[in-house]
């Protein structure tokens, strides 16, 4: 059973096609990235997936339950979680008290709550940070926290925007350590990144979307060499 | 919060007990000046349940003093052979029940609303509260309502009225504090902090919104009751008022703003301050009010306690 | 037939007043992004003013209005710059509480000053008036509009003609672009301020001489302001006059055909309304987003 399956989705904006046919399926436990050139549509993708935007045809299925066309909050109810770039902290809380209402107001039981704000600290590797202010955290630190929050939903599935854009090496090397941590404790990732390296080396696999198309779709070693990706990126010799 | 839980429960049992027997010791003045800071008090913190946790500033919570008020007057009116132990909590709960029923309607286009808007609309709903209490002649606020008195003989009304703005006092912290305390509370928070964030992790926002303006109406609504009783006599202004609206808003402001004792602290240091410091000069209480609250956003926008207390406040 | 031609008429009339209330509100809204709560107090300045002027002086009401917007458009620069701007540097809403706590300041003065009690201009043609068809048209009542009208296109040919004008509109639209240009927002903004507090009190004198007025009437004009600019859309005087005349309009069917208490019941449920539905106003906003 994949976790995450969209089918045929397509996006129009008053005549641009930002997402045209889209199929791919999401299996459990994994980290898929989804790659491409400016423009392609990767961040319309996650707006889809989440319900922010309705799609002009095909279907978004999680844990093969149909959920195109339900509200927001109703999809992060079923357990889809979503990390912003532009990281939203409660910004007077303190970052134990941000990551604990993701606890208190997903899925964790009522007993659980204290236990799943320390885990989802602990795999963001912010435990230590608990009692600042959120106000108080760098940019690299109030990434960490959105995913924290977003976890300690209990969500099944993490969709991550751009997790390390703006970020120096050493935290973007944290931030793809916390992504593997959330995969090993059985959160299936999706990002969406810029950041060749990192997705190279963290993701299980790449989807690759060139001007709303899906033109790729396998392992990083074999994408990476595919003629239609680099064609994508770097453009054909011819067109010099 | 770090510090020792039971301490501060210990305290403020020690504050209730010196506070109940106030007026054994107080002389007359000071016993009216504590009515007036416990009344504030309580007025501060039903505000600030909304206000404070919510992050919904409402400009003209007045209107539930009114409001609870003259149903209260106007019920009991009507069964006025009752005796007092009976009238008091009919016009308690005609009062809240008032309260609770308006603001459950208001509540779902007002809460729609964000930010300065909803502050106006707030303030709108003062003002007509004020206007059809005063012209329409069913509800006497031309005219004015007469409140049965309530004091057991031999009690002095002043410290019996004392004691009641103390229990309501009392009440309205006890709540306050269960809510700050639970799930309820953490999302109420968190919709003051970013509402749209908050409903993207499962905050029932709207739901939640409603049952906190529900609760700070219905709280107001009961001081009010109790304020009106005291009075005795009640017309429009005496409860529809623009200085009461911005001193809820200063008890909070004053002693820190979203935090659980803030509207206590704030409601005693302004009412010390009009009262006490500037006692005599009544005429220019509305002055002093104003020019608190100039001075305070000219020169400390976290109040007393963000200056007392820069690390931030945890829920 | 006549009745309803009458009360229409009637609206008309209080509505161009109520626009020209509303206008400093509607300015400062757009241009500064500051609801100023002080608006009602700044108004009734203009109508005590010209009380004591035309006593004194024994001159007519509308006499006054230079001397009067010039009073307040002093008032109005020194007490932007010197406190509100402090205020707004902080957060929006501190604006909005700097202003009411003003608002109550000089509420109580005005109190100590002239009494509680309701005060009336009276000018020398008071009881005349005049028929056009079947509709009575009170002679204060016009020349009140008429002064309504004739300020309210000053300001409209100031904010669209003169160098001035422009530039307080581009501050409005794009503040940080103006600031790039060279403009002294903070001066554009005292400036803002003071027109409107001029504007305030005109519409102050006017007011004066057609209702009796009271320091404790400071809300209300406030609220009217408020509501006038959510039907109007807010920065313009032509969505001013919108606005003042739809609630004009309003008020005065509301006292006719539902009841005198009414009014401004109607008037608020209206607001909710439109800040539910159209909270840009019927004409939208004239600089940009009011949220």
């Amino acid at each position: 059973m994949s976790l995450l399956e969209v089918r045929s989705l397509s996006k129009n904006f008053r005549g641009l096609a930002a997402i045209s046919d889209v199929t791919f399926a999401i299996a459990e436990g994994t980290i898929t990235s989804i790659i491409g050139p400016n423009g392609a549509g990767k961040s319309t993708m996650f707006n889809l997936i989440t319900g922010y935007l309705a799609p002009t045809a095909g279907e978004v299925r999680f844990k093969e339950r149909r959920i195109t066309g339900l509200a927001t909050n109703r999809i992060a109810e079923l357990g889809i979680a979503r990390a912003f770039q532009i990281a939203r902290p409660f910004r007077d809380l303190s970052v134990f008290d941000n990551v604990r209402i993701g606890a208190l107001f997903g899925k964790a039981g009522p007993r659980d709550v204290e236990a799943t704000t320390w885990r989802a600290m602990e795999l963001a590797s912010i435990a230590p940070l608990a009692e600042l202010p959120a106000s108080a955290l760098t940019v690299g630190q109030l990434r960490h926290l959105e995913v924290a929050r977003a976890i300690a939903t209990r969500a099944d599935l993490l969709l991550a925007d751009e997790p390390c854009a703006g970020l120096n090496p050493t935290e973007t090397a944290a931030m793809i350590d916390v992504l593997r941590q959330v995969r090993s404790n059985g959160v299936t990732v999706v990002l969406v990144e810029h950041d060749m390296p990192s997705v190279m080396e963290v993701s299980d696999r790449l989807l690759v979307l060139d001007a709303g198309r899906l033109i790729a779709d396998g392992p990083p070693s074999v994408v990476a060499n595919d003629p239609k990706v680099i064609a994508a990126y770097l453009g054909t010799p011819d067109a010099a | 919060m770090k510090r020792n839980p039971k301490l501060i429960a210990a305290v403020v049992a020690l504050a209730v007990v010196l506070l109940a027997a106030g007026p054994t010791f107080l002389p007359p003045f000071y016993v009216r000046v504590g009515q007036l800071m416990l009344y504030s008090a309580g007025l501060g913190l039903a505000w600030a349940i909304l206000g404070g946790f919510a992050g919904y500033a409402s400009f003209g919570h007045s209107a539930f003093i009114g409001i609870g008020a003259f149903t209260a007057g106007l019920v009991e009116s009507q069964y006025s052979t009752l005796p007092p132990p009976l009238l008091l909590p009919l016009g308690l709960a005609a009062g809240a029940l008032s309260c609770a029923i308006l603001s459950a309607v208001i509540a779902y286009p007002i809460l729609r609303l964000r930010g300065t808007f909803f502050a106006i609309a707030m303030l709108g709903v003062s003002h007509v509260g004020a206007e059809v209490t005063n012209n329409i002649d069913f509800f006497q606020g031309a005219m004015g309502l007469n409140f049965p008195p309530l004091a057991p003989a031999g009690m002095d009304p002043a410290s019996f009225f004392y004691e009641l703005f103390l229990a309501g006092a009392l009440l309205t912290l006890l709540i306050s504090w269960l809510i700050r305390r639970s799930r309820f509370g953490a999302g109420l928070l968190s919709i003051r902090e970013d509402e749209d964030t908050a409903r993207m992790l499962g905050v029932p926002t709207e739901r939640y919104k409603r049952v906190a303006f529900v609760v700070s109406a219905v709280l107001t609504g009961l001081m009010g009751v109790i304020y009106a009783h005291s009075l005795g006599y009640i017309t429009t202004d005496s409860v529809y008022r623009d200085d009461t609206n911005l001193s809820l808003i200063v008890y909070s402001l004053l002693g820190g703003m979203g935090t659980l004792f803030g509207p206590v602290i704030g409601a005693g240091l302004l009412v010390f301050i009009t009262q006490v410091i500037l006692g005599r000069l009544l005429d220019f209480h509305l002055f002093a009010t104003g020019l608190l609250l100039v001075l305070l956003i000219l020169m400390a926008p976290g109040g007393v306690n963000g200056l007392l207390n820069r690390k931030r406040r945890s829920a | 037939m006549d009745l309803i031609a009458q009360t229409l008429a009637d609206g008309l009339v209080l509505g161009g007043i109520y626009a020209l209330a509303a206008v400093g509100f509607s300015l400062i809204f757009g241009v500064l992004h500051v609801i100023n709560l002080s608006h009602g107090i700044l108004v009734l300045l203009g109508a005590y003013l010209a009380l004591i002027l035309s006593d004194a002086l024994h001159i007519d009401p509308l006499l006054c209005i230079p001397p009067v917007m010039v009073a307040l458009f002093c008032i109005g620069y020194v007490y932007q710059r010197l406190l509100i701007q402090r205020a707004v540097d902080r957060a929006s809403v501190n604006s909005m509480l700097l202003t009411f706590g003003v608002a109550l300041m000089l509420q109580n003065v005005m109190i100590w000053l002239f009494s509680p009690d309701m005060k009336n201009i009276t000018p020398s043609y008071a009881f005349n008036s005049f028929k056009i068809g079947p509709v009575n048209f009170d002679a204060v009542r016009v020349s009140a509009l008429i002064a309504s009208l004739i300020l309210l296109s000053v300001l409209a040919a100031f904010l669209r003609y003169s160098s001035m004008g422009r530039v307080i509109r581009a501050t409005a639209q794009q503040t940080m672009a103006a600031r790039l240009c060279g403009v002294n927002v903070r001066h554009v903004y005292a400036l803002t301020f003071a027109v409107s507090a001029a504007f305030a009190g005109a519409a102050g004198i006017v007011i004066g001489i057609i209702l009796p007025f009271s320091p404790n009437d400071e809300g209300t004009w406030t609220l009217n302001a408020f509501v006038v600019v959510v039907l109007g859309g807010v920065g313009s005087p032509a969505g001013a006059l919108i606005g003042g005349l739809l609630l004009g309009l309003v008020s005065t069917l509301t006292a006719q055909y539902i009841g005198p208490a009414f009014p401004n019941v109607t008037m608020f449920l209206l607001l909710v309304l439109l800040l539910l539905v159209r909270p840009q106003g019927l004409l939208g906003n004239a600089f940009s987003a009011s949220r």
